[in-house]
């Protein structure tokens, strides 16, 4: 059994690849669509979001089973820890904004004499914006990088020390997560309409950032496995990783009807006019990402079989992928763009672009440390056990 | 007179391992009662997976059909009130008491197929084989034929898997 | 399946399956000790005066309670809401935790799935008695009437109808489902002819065939999964209650999830408060361990910092929408006439359960037992905070009022807590108050040694 992963030139090709499709659209796109800056910077944000909260969801994943004393996860746990890899270039990406934030972010341009935006000066303002961010950065880094060292100090030791200390690490980083996971949505995603609100709308992003994670963890090991490894990954691990992509749709659609819903019912303008716009401005894509998010996943993973095929959960996790970036895409484009934006040739490019570059960077850290880990008091847990 | 074996075993390893020889061997096993579910003995018995799933879906389906759809009728067609200014098909206000009839619709059908299969209920007259076995003991009822032969090859099976009380009885 | 070794046992004391039976059993075929006759007393005499107080409210009407044209809800629906949120962790335990494979559950999943039937009783009387003519209470369900009327679809409030009917359904066939191997078990074992007979019938005829059994454990997982959305539902649609309506401090679109792990908090608090007695006066330590008590602990701090967070996210988003009604609100709840309501909250909620980070005080059950009451009356206080506060002084200041129970309320309260009490001590006497049967599926796999596979 292969216990290493090793990332061969032809799949750098194909990453390679993905990234030159993408440069290649995005270059079509300036011809044919005539972008502005702020087309531009929407992708750029886009993209940031999406693929940190990929890598985000890694070093979650790990923290919030390590805390649970959860078993079945921890053969698996290699590929959460290659994902929070990413992060540093995450951070690298997201101070790239301080380029762009006129044409992001409203709230930072001077002399708007806009009496509510004034208001909120005290945490909107770029100073601030950035410190809060290297705060972000500097805690999940930090954090992510020593639980991946714990678990390498644990494959070369069999001292029940690190298991305690890996634990601890994991609740701090449950605490730093908790707040950061909304402050971070507040200033990056909702401050982009400064005149709207929703406490509840950290919590939705969130669970957002989690569906997502687990379909990206999902297509990791379809890929694995396809390449012949990983074959101590079974179908009892699939059910559970399914059953986690079901339910968390479903919770994604439960936070996203009720924050809807309150809106529609309470009927205030200052708060109304976020689903108009979107309502109005997009109405075919405003559903079809609760049918990609919610319909088709509930509707695809409901039996029991369908979670322990893995050809059939990676389709629905493509289906889901997709699905999140419309929603980030929705969340951001009319508020930086205006309800005339559309997806188009930069869209696809840039993502395209980013894509390769993430998939490079998570195999990359996959192929440095053994595909399975060793000593874990739980591991023998995680090949033994049924749903 | 039908005729049957009866077997009890203390240990549910054991229970495992005997019903899988006697089923290789092609013996016929009536039933097993045991004080608790356990695992593996129904893949083992060969038994079919409980449709109850699929009756719960379909009620519940029919849940939230008729809900979502009585809630329109009476707010559309029947006797439309302007509320609060809500549109008269207020989809979203329609949505919760959709959600719980349907869940309710599901469990109370499921529940009542579970005791309806398994023949159960408030007057149900169910044999109660042995009272031990609600305690600790897991009994096998096999069906005995004429041979005695069967009766011996079944005993030593079983004797071997640490049985006790191995006795050939007569249905009441 | 392998257990790793570092793991507790779930059951202590090596017990076999006879002597499972034997120790659930024994609080329900011995006599009770002078403690159960007392505390019954106690409590059938609060539910008592409750009933009396419930009577004159039916009889006299509304004004007998401290509400105005200002304050319309007070404790009476703050109640409502206690009670419910409570009900939730039964649910909780015996779903959440069966979908997420945590065995653990199976010592205290019983007695917790009956502490929600009798929650969710006690917080649907205030729903009856609040109207003004109760008689006329089945006007909410949706039948065909000479009136020419449907009931309101677009009001949340009749959602908690079809929500708390269906909870309380639910949750009951769930329960009994689960019991009806157990009541087999009790009929197989007691010995006088009126026992067995009344025991024989509510056993439904069990008689513990596999493919019974196979079924069994179908049903409970598909209930499991059906459960748990209610857990989730409910909650969200009594706060809706709440958050559909236009008043600072009630209109925030975080409500749903935060109710919900509120309901989890200060259920799992009331869990703790009956289970650390019940544990220990009918001796079942070593089946309700004290990794049972910590495991416990961790989801109230868990579910404690969730609404922690939530607290600080309605402040921040207060001042941060720039709306000036919003922001009175909560500065209001802190500094104005009820801010001492405000600060029990906080206390109760937020600071004391960040004390169960500490390991050596998750497994101390004077600790455990007390901070639970803290944390139950921190909840009431919540729910008392958002309806009063938000209520009493809104957007008009010249209807801004003050709001004080009056001994009627008072004295329904203290009802409820005398009936479920009351209920609680009967289940305890006369039903098995842990899963006997789920418990034997998991002694075997406790931690201690790997099983014979």
């Amino acid at each position: 059994m292969n216990t290493n992963y090793i990332l061969s030139k032809k799949t750098k090709q194909v990453f390679l690849f993905i990234s030159v499709i993408g440069i290649l659209l995005i270059a079509l796109g300036f011809v044919f669509e005539n972008p502005e800056s702020k087309n531009i910077w929407m992708n750029v944000l886009l993209n940031n979001l999406y693929f940190l909260f990929l890598s985000l969801f890694g070093a979650l994943f790990i923290a919030l089973h390590k805390i649970a004393h959860s078993g079945w996860h921890v053969s698996l746990k290699r590929i959460p820890e290659a994902l929070s890899s990413f992060l540093p270039y995450s951070a690298a990406l997201m101070f790239l904004l301080f380029f762009g934030m006129h044409d992001l972010y409203h709230w930072s341009h001077h002399d708007l004499h806009d009496p509510i935006i004034e208001g909120k000066s005290a945490y909107l303002n770029l100073p601030f914006f950035f410190i809060r961010m290297a705060i972000y950065f500097a805690g999940w880094i930090g954090l992510s990088y020593l639980l991946r060292k714990n678990s390498i100090s644990q494959d070369l030791s069999n001292d029940y020390k690190f298991h305690k200390q890996g634990k601890t690490l994991a609740a701090l980083f449950m605490a730093f997560f908790a707040v950061s996971s909304s402050t971070m949505t507040w200033d990056w995603i909702m401050s982009v309409d400064p005149h709207w609100f929703s406490t509840l709308f950290g919590w939705y992003v969130f669970i957002g950032l989690f569906v997502s994670g687990i379909a990206a963890f999902i297509l990791i090991i379809a890929f694995l496995k396809s390449q012949g490894y990983i074959d101590f990954v079974n179908k009892e691990h699939l059910h559970d990783l399914g059953k986690y992509l079901f339910g968390f749709s479903i919770f994604w659609m439960y936070l996203w009807f009720f924050q809807y819903m309150l809106i529609w019912y309470s009927h205030i303008p200052e708060e109304t006019v976020y689903y108009a716009q979107r309502l109005n401005g997009f109405p075919n894509l405003f559903f079809v990402i609760l049918i990609l998010n919610f319909v088709f996943p509930f509707l695809a993973l409901m039996t029991r079989n369908s979670k322990r095929n893995i050809k059939w959960l990676a389709m629905v996790a493509t289906v889901v992928l997709i699905g999140h970036w419309l929603n980030i895409y929705l969340m951001l484009s009319p508020g930086i763009l205006g309800e005339t934006a559309q997806i188009g040739l930069i869209e696809i490019g840039c993502t395209c672009l980013y894509l390769g570059g993430f998939l490079f960077v998570v195999f990359n850290a996959l192929s440095k440390k053994p595909l399975l880990c060793k000593n874990d008091p739980f591991l023998e847990e995680s090949f033994h056990y049924e749903t | 007179m039908r005729r049957y074996i009866s077997a009890y075993f203390t240990d549910e390893e054991n229970l495992l391992r005997a019903s899988k020889i006697l089923m290789e061997k092609e013996i016929s096993i009536l039933d097993i009662l045991t004080p608790f579910p356990v695992h593996g003995l129904d893949k083992i018995l060969g038994l079919k997976d409980s449709k109850l799933p699929t009756v719960g879906f379909i009620a519940g389906a029919i849940g939230t059909i008729f809900a979502f759809g009585f809630q329109t009728w009476a707010f559309v067609v029947d006797y439309p009130l302007f509320i609060g200014g809500k549109p008269h098909f207020s989809i979203p206000s329609f949505i919760p008491i959709t959600f719980e009839v349907t869940v309710l619709f599901a469990a109370v059908a499921m529940v009542f197929a579970f005791l309806f299969r398994s023949k159960l209920g408030l007057g149900a007259k169910n044999k109660i084989h042995d009272e031990r076995i609600t305690d600790d003991r897991f009994v096998i009822i096999i069906e005995a034929n004429e041979n005695d032969d069967h009766f011996n090859n079944v005993k030593t099976i079983l004797e071997q898997e640490e049985a006790h009380e191995i006795q050939l009885k007569e249905h009441k | 399946m392998y257990v790793s070794p570092i793991r507790e046992p779930l059951i202590k004391g090596n017990k076999t399956y006879s002597q499972i039976t034997k120790d659930i059993a024994a609080p329900i075929e011995g006599k009770p000790g002078k403690a159960w006759y007392m505390g019954l007393t106690i409590s059938l005499s609060a539910m008592f005066f409750g009933l009396a107080m419930m009577g004159y409210t039916v009889w006299e009407g509304i004004g007998t309670w401290g509400l105005n044209r200002t304050i319309g809800w007070g404790w009476g629906i703050t109640n409502f809401v206690w009670w419910v949120g409570i009900g939730h962790a039964g649910t909780f335990i015996s779903a959440i935790l069966l979908l997420f494979r945590q065995k653990w559950r199976t010592s205290i999943n019983r007695s917790a799935e009956a502490m929600t039937i009798f929650a969710v009783m006690c917080a649907g009387l205030f729903p009856l008695i609040h109207m003004g003519r109760p008689l006329l209470a089945f006007f909410v369900f949706p039948y065909p009437n000479t009136r020419d009327l449907w009931v309101n679809f677009n009001s949340p409030l009749l959602w908690d109808v079809f929500a708390i009917s269906t909870y309380l359904l639910v949750s009951l066939l769930f329960w009994y489902m689960g019991l009806i191997p157990d009541i087999g078990t009790m009929r197989d074992r007691v010995t006088s002819k009126a026992k067995k007979t009344i025991y024989g019938l509510l056993s439904f005829g069990w008689t513990g065939s596999v493919k019974h059994w196979q079924r069994h454990e179908k049903l409970s997982l598909i209930l499991a999964g059906l459960a748990a959305p209610l857990v989730l539902s409910v909650h969200s649609i009594v706060s809706s209650d709440f958050a559909t309506a236009i008043i600072p401090g009630w209109h925030t679109t975080i409500f749903p999830p935060y109710f919900v792990a509120g309901a989890i908090f200060s259920g799992f608090a009331m869990v703790l408060t009956l289970l650390v007695v019940t544990r220990k006066v009918l001796n079942l330590e070593n089946y309700i361990t004290l990794a049972h008590i910590e495991s416990m602990n961790k989801i109230i701090i868990a579910t404690g910092s969730i609404v922690g967070i939530a607290y600080l996210t309605e402040l921040f988003i207060a001042w941060y929408s720039g709306v000036e009604y919003e922001q009175y609100a909560f500065l209001n709840r802190a500094t104005g006439p009820y801010w001492w309501a405000y600060a029990i909250m906080m206390t109760c909620n937020v600071i004391s359960p960040q004390l169960l980070w500490f390991r050596k005080l998750r497994r101390n059950l004077l600790f455990t037992f007390i901070l639970s009451i803290f944390i139950n009356i921190g909840m009431w206080f919540e729910r008392f905070v958002i309806i009063v506060t938000s209520l009493h002084r809104d957007y008009l200041p010249s209807s801004w009022s003050m709001y004080k129970p009056t001994i009627v309320e008072v004295g329904i309260f203290i009802g409820t807590l005398g009936l479920f009490f009351s209920c609680f001590l009967l289940f305890i006497r006369y039903f098995p108050v842990i899963a006997i049967a789920e418990v034997k599926t998991v002694v075997k796999s406790s931690g201690a040694k790997e099983p014979k596979n």
